[in-house]
């Protein structure tokens, strides 16, 4: 797999935001491996900033995180860019919380826990649109 | 003739007699003078002349004649010599011609006079006369003459009238005839009585049988009269007709029968035949009958009949019992129909009287029917018949008019008074007998009457019903109103509302009572006073209580399963949620490593995490297998001494090796007594509060434990300096998964079921657990454990 060493500005920066320090290293780790540089924000609040502030190609956002959650943390920043694409990855996985997040604006919902290949794919069809 | 009368009312003709005799004297002078006659020779006619005049005229018309006649007789001596031997005779002869005059002139008046005396007297006889037929023929009064025998000698006009006869025909009959026969003997005697002298005046009152049938009240007086020319006497008789002044008599004590029997009568049944006696004695009626319509209000029918005593009337009233009479038919229709007195004077005389033949054979003449009206209304009519031929004066028809009316208000009285005496009766019977206590208040709220099935209901007497459990009612009801935004119960009661309320029999039993209270006006719609009707409901009550109970128990159950069901779904999301996140890494990881391509020190910390994730998900587990032990009492204790200090200190040092960034304090008392109690879950509670304790603690943060006595417990405190829990979140602390979810604390992870585990141990321990917390300021959590007997007595005794 190549190195993200390619130029900072036209690289598919995907931003993770979840108060897991599991799961972040989990994400950082494949997604680096598949040549997409990774930020890393650890609740809401962090997320919105660094959206804001370092503008990713798109963001793996976790729901259950302290101070505003994922969904608040999504709209946030949904109402400043409105094309930012957001991914909701949550361990909240019943059919009823995929089509909550969907109907609060997310782009896709990757249900945790899930396949390495899974997450490739998703971050790999985005970055094929852009 | 001269002085033909002295009535004569010429002038000319009394001119002409008086210058008559001064003429005739003139003549007689004039002849004696031509004659040249002695005054001797004409005196005779002087004398003549003088007589005349004495005779036919007055006094002082004499003398001047007769002075004339002497100056005549005188004046041709004294012309002719002057000589008084030729004189003296003439003034002798003179002379006698005056006192001729004057002595004729006196015997003249005498005459006169006593002629004028006989004919005043004549006069005045024929003026007594006149003046006595005068007064008997315009005397309003009846007067008559008549012979001590009886027999008439003369009748005025107003006295046979009175008899219905002419005089002519009264005149031949005689005094004894004029009176009914009742009365015959009693004027008889009053005659005799006359005749024989021993009474000069006689007076009665009678009754006059008048020609036509009728009879007439008068009252009677006759007077002795002396009769100078017969030697005998005669009898003067005045009649007065006091008819109408005896019927207005009559009608009055009528009338005032008639009310004497209403006023006194007790029913209508009683008092009808004194009211049809009433008219026959008063009123002098031979029956009196009693008409009222049939139920179906179609015919009328005699109900009722009174006659005088020895009167054969059956087969009359046997007519009258056996006929219908329709509104409009006969007289008894009539009246019926039109409410006005009608009458037959005489049935002889008018065939359309309907019982014709009964009342021809029972001798009744005059039949009258009026109208017992009420309201406008004829309600019955009474027929009063009589033998005799009776002519209506108007003021017995308006007495009768009246009479009915009173009649008809009196039944109509009756009739509603013996509907409210009925109404009265059963309301009574309802009252007495009624399975619901009915109670009867004043407007000002005191007991007046309780009936039976009341004092039953509370087994109160009537006095303790009215001094003391009618007015706990009262105030029962007043408190059930109020609780239903009703009015209480003397600020008018028109509706019949209804309110329940408990209260206590005698005996004590409390009873559910449903007082429905409705309010009886006066005569002037205010309200006089209220009847309360009261129902035992206890037994609904209490069923529907029961059904309330089971309704509001199933309400509950089915609010708990659908908790128990929320809680659940929420259990379960968050089990799941947490199991996810646990298997995220465990799953992420071990697909890395399985891939292959890492390097070791690469390899070694992901199994590190799968390690911890996997550890966690174990811990999970474990919690939720205890709690659901716990909460299903499926947990065993294994009960031993256990040091609560040395309990505290091993949690601090299990604690202190992963919490370096707080520092650990203890403020433990030594002489806290041994507890009984589970050691190692006791370990359990101490360490979750104080990992919490250090979960939520800052960087620096100060962890104290703390233990004392507190009454027979052992209190164990676990402070932190941290970031404290909201006050609205205190209370949710020890219930399943209700971690704080704000702020800083949502960073802190945990399977949400520690402090849910704690509570349950700290109470199977039989202590309790509390929280004091101020957000950014830190939290207390607190717990007692009972002492043991032992412990408490130690504890007394290192006291004493």
């Amino acid at each position: 797999m190549p190195e993200a060493n390619a130029d900072e500005s036209s690289a598919f920066r995907v931003l993770v935001a979840d108060d897991n320090e599991v799961a972040q290293r989990l994400c950082k780790r494949v997604l680096e491996k598949a040549g997409y540089p990774v930020l890393i924000a650890a609740d809401g609040l962090q997320a919105v900033d660094i959206a804001l502030r370092e503008r990713p190609a798109m963001i793996l956002m976790d729901v259950a995180m302290p101070g505003i959650d994922g969904l608040e943390a999504m709209r946030r920043i949904k109402v400043e860019i409105p094309g930012m694409p957001i991914v909701i990855a949550s361990a909240h996985s019943m059919a009823s919380d995929r089509e909550r997040f969907l109907a609060a604006g997310a782009d896709n919902v990757l249900s945790k826990p899930f396949r390495l290949a899974d997450l490739i794919s998703i971050v790999e069809q985005l970055a094929s649109v852009r | 003739m001269p002085g033909s009368g002295p009535q004569s009312a010429s002038r000319a003709r009394v001119l002409v007699r008086r210058a008559t005799p001064f003429a005739a004297l003139a003549a007689v002078f004039a002849v004696q003078a031509l004659a040249s006659a002695d005054p001797v020779v004409a005196f005779p006619l002087y004398l003549a002349v003088v007589l005349l005049v004495s005779l036919q005229q007055d006094r002082a018309e004499s003398v001047t004649v007769a002075v004339v006649a002497a100056i005549a007789v005188l004046i041709r001596p004294l012309a002719a010599t002057g000589q008084a031997s030729e004189v003296a005779p003439a003034v002798l002869l003179a002379a006698v011609l005056v006192a001729v005059a004057i002595a004729m002139n006196e015997l003249t008046r005498h005459s006169r006079e006593a002629a004028a005396a006989a004919q005043h007297k004549v006069d005045e006889i024929a003026a007594s006369e006149q003046r006595l037929r005068a007064t008997l023929e315009s005397a309003q009064v009846g007067l008559a003459l008549a012979h001590l025998d009886g027999r008439w000698v003369e009748v005025n006009e107003p006295l046979a009238a009175m008899l219905g006869r002419s005089c002519d025909e009264v005149v031949h009959g005689s005094l004894g005839e004029i009176v009914i026969a009742d009365d015959r003997a009693a004027l008889e005697e009053g005659l005799a009585l006359l005749r024989a002298g021993d009474v000069t005046r006689w007076d009665a009152a009678i009754h006059l049988a008048r020609a036509d049938g009728a009879e007439v009240a008068a009252a009677a007086f006759i007077a002795r009269i002396p009769n100078a020319a017969a030697g005998g006497a005669s009898l003067l008789v005045q009649l007065a007709d006091i008819s109408a002044r005896s019927r207005a008599e009559q009608l009055r004590d009528c009338a005032g029968a008639v009310r004497q029997i209403i006023v006194t009568a007790v029913g209508l049944e009683g008092a009808l035949p004194q009211l049809l006696g009433a008219f026959c004695d008063q009123l002098d009626w031979d029956v009196a009958q009693y008409w009222s319509p049939d139920a179906d209000g179609q015919s009328m029918r005699a109900r009722q009949a009174s006659t005088v005593s020895d009167a054969p009337l059956e087969g009359f009233l046997h007519a009258s019992r056996g006929l219908g009479v329709r509104s409009g038919a006969g007289l008894i229709g009539r009246v019926w129909r039109s409410g006005v007195v009608a009458a037959e004077e005489d049935i002889e005389l008018n065939a359309d009287y309907d019982r014709m033949v009964a009342a021809h054979s029972a001798g009744l003449r005059s039949v009258v029917a009026f109208a017992v009206i009420d309201g406008g209304e004829v309600i019955g009519v009474i027929e009063l018949a009589s033998e005799k031929v009776r002519s209506l004066q108007d003021d017995e028809v308006t007495m009768l008019a009246t009479a009915g009316v009173e009649i008809g208000q009196f039944i109509r009285r009756t009739e509603t008074a013996q509907a409210l005496r009925r109404s009265e009766a059963d309301h009574r019977a309802i009252y007495e007998r009624s399975p619901i206590g009915i109670a009867r208040i004043s407007s000002g709220g005191e007991l007046l009457e309780a009936n039976p099935a009341l004092l039953h209901m509370l087994e109160h007497d009537e006095e303790t019903m009215r001094m003391s459990a009618w007015p706990d009612l009262m105030r029962a009801y007043d408190q059930a109103a109020s609780r239903q935004r009703k009015a209480p119960f003397l600020a008018g009661i028109t509706d019949g509302s209804s309110v329940q309320v408990r209260a206590a029999t005698a005996a004590g039993s409390w009873l559910w009572l449903q007082l429905t209270a409705t309010s009886i006006p006066d005569s002037s719609g205010r309200p006089e006073h209220v009847l309360v009707m009261v129902e035992d409901v206890t037994a609904v009550r209490e069923t529907s209580d029961k059904l309330g109970e089971a309704l509001e128990a199933q309400r509950d159950a089915n609010a708990n399963l659908e908790k128990i069901d929320h809680t659940k779904s929420e259990f379960l999301s968050i089990v799941s949620h947490e199991f996810r996140t646990a298997l995220t890494g465990i799953q992420g990881f071990s697909e890395l490593i399985r891939d292959g391509g890492l390097e070791a020190d690469e390899v070694r910390a992901y199994g590190g995490y799968i390690f911890n994730d996997a550890d966690r998900v174990n811990r999970l587990i474990g919690d939720m297998l205890d709690l659901d032990r716990m909460e299903s009492g499926r947990m065993s204790m294994r009960t031993s001494d256990v040091d609560i200090n040395d309990v505290l200190m091993e949690a601090i040092s299990r604690a202190a090796p992963s919490a370096v960034s707080v520092e650990f304090k203890s403020d433990l008392d030594p002489r806290l007594p041994i507890v009984s109690g589970d050691r190692d879950r006791l370990i359990q509670v101490v360490s979750n509060l104080v990992n919490n304790a250090v979960k939520y603690s800052p960087e620096g943060g100060t962890v104290t434990l703390s233990s004392r006595v507190e009454g027979q417990y052992a209190l164990v405190s676990v402070t932190d300096t941290g970031i404290g829990i909201p006050q609205d979140e205190i209370a949710h602390v020890f219930e399943r998964f209700r971690r704080v979810r704000s702020g800083a604390a949502q960073s802190i992870p945990g399977t949400g079921l520690g402090l849910t585990i704690v509570k349950q141990i700290v109470e199977m321990h039989g202590g309790k657990i509390w929280v004091e917390s101020a957000v950014g300021h830190g939290s207390s959590f607190h717990f007692t454990i009972p002492l043991t007997a032992e412990g408490v007595k130690a504890l007394q005794l290192r006291h004493a």
